[in-house]
């Protein structure tokens, strides 16, 4: 259970730079803060919560609740930005003359190097249009979308997390559980759709099990097999994907 | 037309609802006109009441439960906004004008300069949340909630993921966040992915920072000076606080449509904001003068307490809400300060109080044992 904390604070702190100003100013709070009610919310609640996070068995307790994968979030409960923000102002109102503008830069300069800017991370990109989906996506369900009933589409691993946000109309064999690597979630159907290789042999008798109307497959990948053979038709290319329709079932499109 | 006409509701619901709503407590704890007290307190008020209302719908699997809640919530928001405007009105005379940030608070030139880099900083983060994407994959399940919720008029019963129908999900169904999301694109009229991944960002993003100006207001009291300064650096430590994907600043930002990241950046600060308003009227009922009084005479103390320990109690509904990890972190953080202010004024008082606006999140933390 140690080693469980003590590796989700680690990984909570990243560098633990930020973590540790924030210590260092929890230490400045004990000697030079006097306001009774900052010393109870800033100093003494983050200091009893720090001491309850890492005591063994209150850890066995909430893990046992809640799992341990999200017991960091009660470091959720530390203010740390707040406290780091009081306590540099603090220190800003007690230095005189200009030498004070010196420490809010430097202090600026800090909290830029010490921390790592949210959208420099490499899940971030720039928004396609307003409903943040992937274009393809949208472009893509828009095309097979049936107004008022679901249509079954095959969609490969890229597309798996957004169709659902964009649209209810459309269902999938297999969702983003597959994605997720501890969820140990298997299908044959994704699997083959995976391959380097698209064996329609393979993929459209799977799709047909799943009364698939649809399945999307990446242009850049080889194909081998003949769809018609399954009664499936290309009936379009959007965005880098080609779309086959199961044309032996009738959907209203 | 139809467009901006959703864009009209979705305003009038994210920033009109709440002020009105909010305006209740505002009146009761004599910052009436305060904005900022108003905003926060509104969306406490208004996501507790969603909590009270949606809930129970989930777990008794009401037919079309979904059209249902939009009917109460919708009846019983626009009945409290109503309540909250005429409190408004009625003390239109006696209150100051409505104000955003103080006009004592702009100060001198350097104090504009800070307040332009907090400004600044604030505007960037919210053109950023709508020009730029953080894909998630939590998404592929709140934000398919939202859509399937405000599709087929059920909450919690189909499949997020791939497709069919499942089994109530009492895990998530418990803090129906999503569901709120489904409400402002169902009366909006906009679709629910975009409300999640643009609209909410953008009434959220500001409501952390008007939870960090009242905090500084606080923390500085008549030193106002210091309050631009101290929001700019709440503002570049949160833009900077990705030195992990575990912090409240990372779901802050990136993922401000889910209801953790609403925990984290709204619900709790809004937790210590309550307990130093709280904790500034115990000291003044000691006789003591904390160093940053701003609060109402001595007339009105009792209902102000009151008030205020009423929206801490509605603000552990509001985090029962966000995730059901709420109801155990919300029950935490104001066990432990409940018990260090009970130490340190030496008022057993504040504890027993703490406990009983914890009733709330345990009965749903019970709920969550056994159905």
């Amino acid at each position: 259970m140690w080693d469980t904390v003590r590796t989700l604070f680690q990984a909570f702190m990243g560098t633990g730079l930020i973590v540790g100003w924030y210590l260092v100013s929890l230490v400045y709070l004990w000697f030079a803060e006097k306001d009774r009610r900052i010393r109870v919310l800033f100093l003494y609640m983050p200091l009893l919560l720090l001491l309850l996070y890492f005591n063994p068995i209150f850890a066995r307790l909430i893990c046992a609740a809640t799992g341990d994968e999200i017991y960091y979030r009660i470091l959720w409960l530390l203010p740390i930005t707040v406290v780091i923000a009081y306590v540099t102002v603090s220190i800003y109102g007690r230095i005189k003359g200009r030498r004070k503008y010196w420490f809010a830069l430097v202090s600026a300069v800090l909290v830029t190097v010490s921390g790592s800017c949210v959208y420099a991370s490499p899940h971030f990109h720039r928004a396609e249009n307003l409903y943040h989906m992937p274009q393809a996506v949208v472009d893509i369900c828009d095309a097979i979308q049936v107004e008022g009933r679901e249509v079954m589409a095959v969609f490969p691993k890229e597309m798996l997390s957004f169709v659902r946000q964009y649209t209810p109309l459309v269902c999938m064999p297999y969702g983003r559980e597959m994605l997720v690597s501890q969820w140990k979630a298997e299908n044959p159907l994704y699997d083959a759709m995976e391959a380097q290789v698209l064996d329609m042999d393979v993929i459209l008798p799977l799709a047909k099990t799943y009364s698939s109307h649809f399945v999307i497959v990446p242009e850049h990948k080889p194909i081998t097999g003949d769809p018609e053979e399954y009664g499936f038709t290309l009936i379009d290319h959007i965005d880098g994907y080609a779309v086959y329709q199961d044309t032996s079932v009738y959907i209203g499109l | 037309m139809k467009a901006v006409l959703g864009c009209l509701i979705l305003c009038a619901w994210l920033v009109g609802i709440p002020l009105l709503t909010g305006a209740i407590p505002a009146f009761f704890t004599k910052r009436r006109r305060d904005l900022p007290f108003m905003w926060v307190s509104g969306y406490m008020l208004s996501w507790a009441l969603f909590q009270l209302e949606a809930v129970p719908l989930v777990l008794l699997h009401i037919p079309q439960g979904f059209a249902v809640l939009v009917r109460i919530f919708g009846f019983s928001s626009l009945a409290l906004a109503a309540v909250g405007a005429f409190l408004l009105i009625r003390s239109r005379k006696s209150a100051p004008r409505l104000t955003l940030v103080r006009e004592e608070d702009a100060g001198s030139r350097t104090n504009r300069i800070y307040w332009g880099i907090f400004f600044a900083l604030a505007a960037l983060q919210l053109v950023l949340a709508v020009a730029m994407n953080y894909q998630d994959g939590d998404d592929a399940y709140y934000v398919a909630v939202s859509t399937l919720t405000e599709s087929s008029n059920t909450m919690y019963e189909k499949m997020p993921y791939s497709m069919g129908v499942t089994g109530l999900d009492l895990r998530h169904g418990l803090a129906p966040f999503p569901v709120w999301i489904a409400f402002l694109a169902r009366i909006s009229g906009i679709p629910a992915v975009s409300v999640a991944h643009v609209a909410v960002p953008l009434a959220l993003i500001p409501t952390t920072y008007l939870i960090f100006y009242q905090i500084g207001g606080q923390l500085f009291g008549k030193k106002k000076e210091k309050l631009p300064l101290f929001l700019s650096f709440t503002a570049l430590l949160t833009i900077f606080g990705n030195y992990s994907i575990y912090t409240a600043e990372n779901f802050m930002l990136a993922r401000s449509r889910q209801g953790k990241a609403a925990l984290g950046s709204i619900v709790i600060p809004a937790v210590f904001l309550l307990f130093l308003l709280i904790l500034e009227q115990t000291e003044l009922q000691d006789g003591m003068s904390p160093q940053s009084f701003s609060g109402p005479g001595k007339g009105r103390r009792k209902s102000t307490v009151w008030m205020l320990w009423l929206l801490l109690c509605v603000t552990v509904l509001a985090a029962c809400l966000c995730t059901t990890v709420g109801t155990m972190l919300i029950c935490l953080l104001l066990g432990v300060g409940g018990l260090c202010a009970a130490f340190v004024y030496r008022k057993p008082g504040l504890a027993w109080k703490t406990a009983l606006c914890c009733t709330p999140a345990l009965v749903y933390a019970v709920l969550y044992f056994m159905v």
